[in-house]
This record gives C-alpha cells, structure tokens and sequence, in this order.
C-alpha cells in the first residue's frame, strides 16, 4: 500500500488549496518536526512546490504551529485544535496488520495523539479507527511495524 | 557619500538574512519566518504584491489580511522606488555578478534591446491573464527572488532543491550570453508588479536644476548602469531600480558636485 500525500493540517479542500497557496514555505519552516515537505517535480508537476506530509517518512504531530504562520489561507487559520484537523482517515488493512492476523501489537492504538477516541480497541483488542475523531496525522502509519504498514492514511478530509 | 558601498551593505545583510532566517527556525526561534513570497517580522506580515494579486486572481476571493501585507511592500515602492529589487533581490545579486563576470570576460552579447517598458508589462499582464484564466498561482513560478529564497531554506531543511530552480539558471545562462540583464531589465514579473506603484513624487535619478552647469557631458552615468539606460537623455521610470550606480559615477566624475542625484 503506498502512502498517500497529505496536507498540513486547516488545509482547505484541494482543488482550492492549489488556488490559494503561494508556495511561500512558512508552514514547512514552522513545522519543527520537518514532517511538512516542499513538493518537487516527482511529486507531481501541479503540485510543485506546495507543501506535503509523508507520514510514514515523518508523521505530523499536531502542534499546530504551520496553521497560524499561512498568509493565504490555504491553510484556515480557524483551524486552532487538534480536534478539528481532518487531514485525511486512517485505513486498517487487516490483511497486513499483526494483531487482526493473531499477533499481538497495539502501536497505533498506543500512539495515537487522539489517545483511545480516534483509534480503539474492540471486543477482542483488535484496532479500529473511528472516522468521526481522526485527524488523518499520519503517525499510526508512521508507527506501525509491519513491514508495509498495515494502517494508512487516506488523504482527503474535508479541512 | 557613496551609495555603492551602502547598497552593497544591504545587499549582503539580505542574502545573510536569506540563509538565517531557515537556519534560526529549524533552531526553534520562529520570529522572523518566510521567504520573498511572503515575509514574517513577529506580528508584521509582508506580502510581494505581485503575489497578493496573483491570490486575489486565482481565487477570485478578497482576501483582507494578504492584500493588506502587500501594503508596506507596495508603500516602500511608492516612496523609494523599485529599491526591493536594486537593494534586495537575491536574483539581482546574481544578475549584477554574472553580468560583472561575463563584461570582465568580454564576452559578445548577440541582442541589446532599447528599454521598453510595454514589453514589460506585456509579460506581467500575460502571467496574471494565465493565472486567473487557470485558477493557479503562476507568478510564484515566476518570482525569481521567491524561488531562490524558498530553495535555500528547502536546501537547508531538505538537502535538496527543486525544479524551480531551472528558471534561474535560464535567466543567468541567457543574460550570460545572450541579453544584457535581460530579466530584471525586459521581464520580471516582481519588478514590473512594483513599477506600477510609482507618482510624480516617488523617488528617482535627475539631473538637479541648479547643478546642471557641473555636468561635464562624459556620459559616465549612461555607460555604468547596467539596465542600458541613459540617465542624460531617457525618461528613467520604470525601468530604473535606483541603484544609484550612475550618481556614484557622476560624483567621481565632477569632483563631489554631483548633479546627478536622488530627488523626490
């Protein structure tokens, strides 16, 4: 499963984001976990420039330093807590992931910055993403230790 | 007073500042931020009008708080010029060194096009036609100064650099060898964008009245300026970005008379 590209947090939907956002870089100088990237050319040539998480290269941490920092919006500054992102969902290939083929593993449900809301654990301690509460950070797949990470975010949230 | 040696005080602080400012927010100190798209100073934010405009096209929404960060950078240009790009611009920087290098050299140029200012803005109306036309920000593209400032902190942050670039090596590669500072003279888009900000009383080159008997007809001031322009004879505006270049050589010319100056 390849991972999908995400946006910084507050984005706005993407057809308008490529509008808004003038490739300016604060949001990727604000990001002190360097997980917000510039996007280059193999990235895609629309894209060029604008700025992209690859969660399971760095995950974002929902600081939320990049929101404020946007002077075009492309981000909504009204975006403030880290309840409100909706970067993207998260995925759980259950094919891939250890605990729903028997093994135990509970490294998202651990990690996850939305402890015990956005992922849980069902009646047999398997995980399981609430679509409602995630925030689509990305750091489930940044965590997970099989080896084609089991859980992934699909980009897309609606802000 | 020499304005040269001031200019290139600024000029270095700029490119200094240029490489800090990535270096000091990637160290946790977020004050200053940005690049020449969009600049942060604490709470000041300060926008490239070229860019504000640019938004405003492509999103076809009135966006107060980026137009309003344009209103300093388009205020400096109404009072003192296109100081941004002789004083500032990383992309002039490299321009007048190239230039430099290539004159030092002797290298033949092939094309020496007289100033025109409609051909400029020719090509800033073409780029903002295409970038409402597509909903897409393609000044940004353009903007060499923006370009060189993001690519140094993605330098610095990602060890890598981007395509953007090709557009600055075009630009050096041709005014290399073909065109005499043909970018910043003939086609940037930034520059053209802060011509427009311009009055009867935003600082310029003339010859001062009372000092007009002091000039000594050696035409110094047309052969240093490296934009082409002639300050004896051209009507200066838009093409000049006051550098001062032409005053400085009058000075030395005339023994500190200096006819040639700044005026408002």
């Amino acid at each position: 499963m390849s991972s999908d590209l995400l946006r910084p947090p507050g984005a706005v939907p993407e057809a308008d984001f490529l509008s808004r956002c003038i490739r300016c870089g604060k949001c990727a100088l604000a990001c002190p976990y360097r997980a917000i990237r510039m996007a280059g050319l193999l990235d895609g040539l629309v894209i060029m420039g604008t700025p992209i998480i690859q969660a399971r290269r760095a995950p974002c941490y929902l600081c939320m330093k990049c929101v404020p920092v946007c002077p075009s919006g492309a981000l909504d500054g009204r975006v403030k807590k880290r309840e409100q992102v909706r970067m993207g969902t998260a995925r759980i290939n259950k094919k891939e992931c250890l605990t729903w083929q028997g093994t135990f593993c509970r490294s998202c449900y651990d990690h996850c910055p939305l402890f015990n809301e956005a992922i849980t654990m069902d009646s047999e301690l398997r995980p399981v993403v609430n679509e409602k509460k995630c925030a689509g950070c990305g750091i489930c797949e940044h965590v997970c230790p099989a080896e084609t990470t089991a859980i992934t975010v699909i980009s897309g949230g609606t802000k | 007073m020499r304005i040269t040696p001031i200019r290139r005080t600024v000029q270095i602080f700029a490119v200094a500042a240029m490489v800090a400012v990535p270096l000091l927010n990637l160290s946790g100190v977020n004050a200053v931020s940005g690049s020449f798209y969009s600049l942060s100073l604490g709470p000041l934010s300060l926008t490239d009008p070229l860019i504000a405009i640019q938004s405003l096209l492509a999103t076809m929404r009135f966006d107060v708080v980026l137009l309003t960060s344009a209103l300093i950078p388009a205020g400096l240009a109404l009072v003192l010029g296109r100081v941004f790009c002789s004083w500032v611009c990383p992309q002039n920087i490299l321009s007048e060194l190239c230039d430099a290098v290539s004159r030092r050299l002797g290298l033949p140029r092939f094309f020496a096009p007289a100033p025109a200012p409609l051909a400029r803005y020719l090509v800033l109306a073409l780029i903002l036609a295409a970038t409402l036309l597509f909903a897409f920000p393609l000044a940004s593209l353009f903007s060499a100064p923006g370009i060189i400032s993001v690519q140094t902190a993605r330098l610095i942050y990602e060890g890598t650099v981007g395509l953007e670039l090709v557009l600055i090596v075009i630009i050096l590669l041709a005014e290399f060898f073909l065109v005499r500072r043909v970018w910043c003279n003939h086609l940037c888009p930034v520059g053209s964008m802060l011509g427009l900000f311009h009055s009867r009383k935003t600082m310029r080159v003339v010859m001062v009245e009372e000092e007009t008997r002091a000039c000594i007809g050696c035409r110094e001031c047309g052969r240093v300026c490296q934009l082409g322009l002639n300050p004896l004879a051209d009507k200066l505006a838009p093409q000049c970005h006051n550098c001062g270049a032409c005053i400085d050589a009058c000075q030395k010319m005339t023994g500190d008379r200096r006819p040639l100056s700044f005026r408002f």
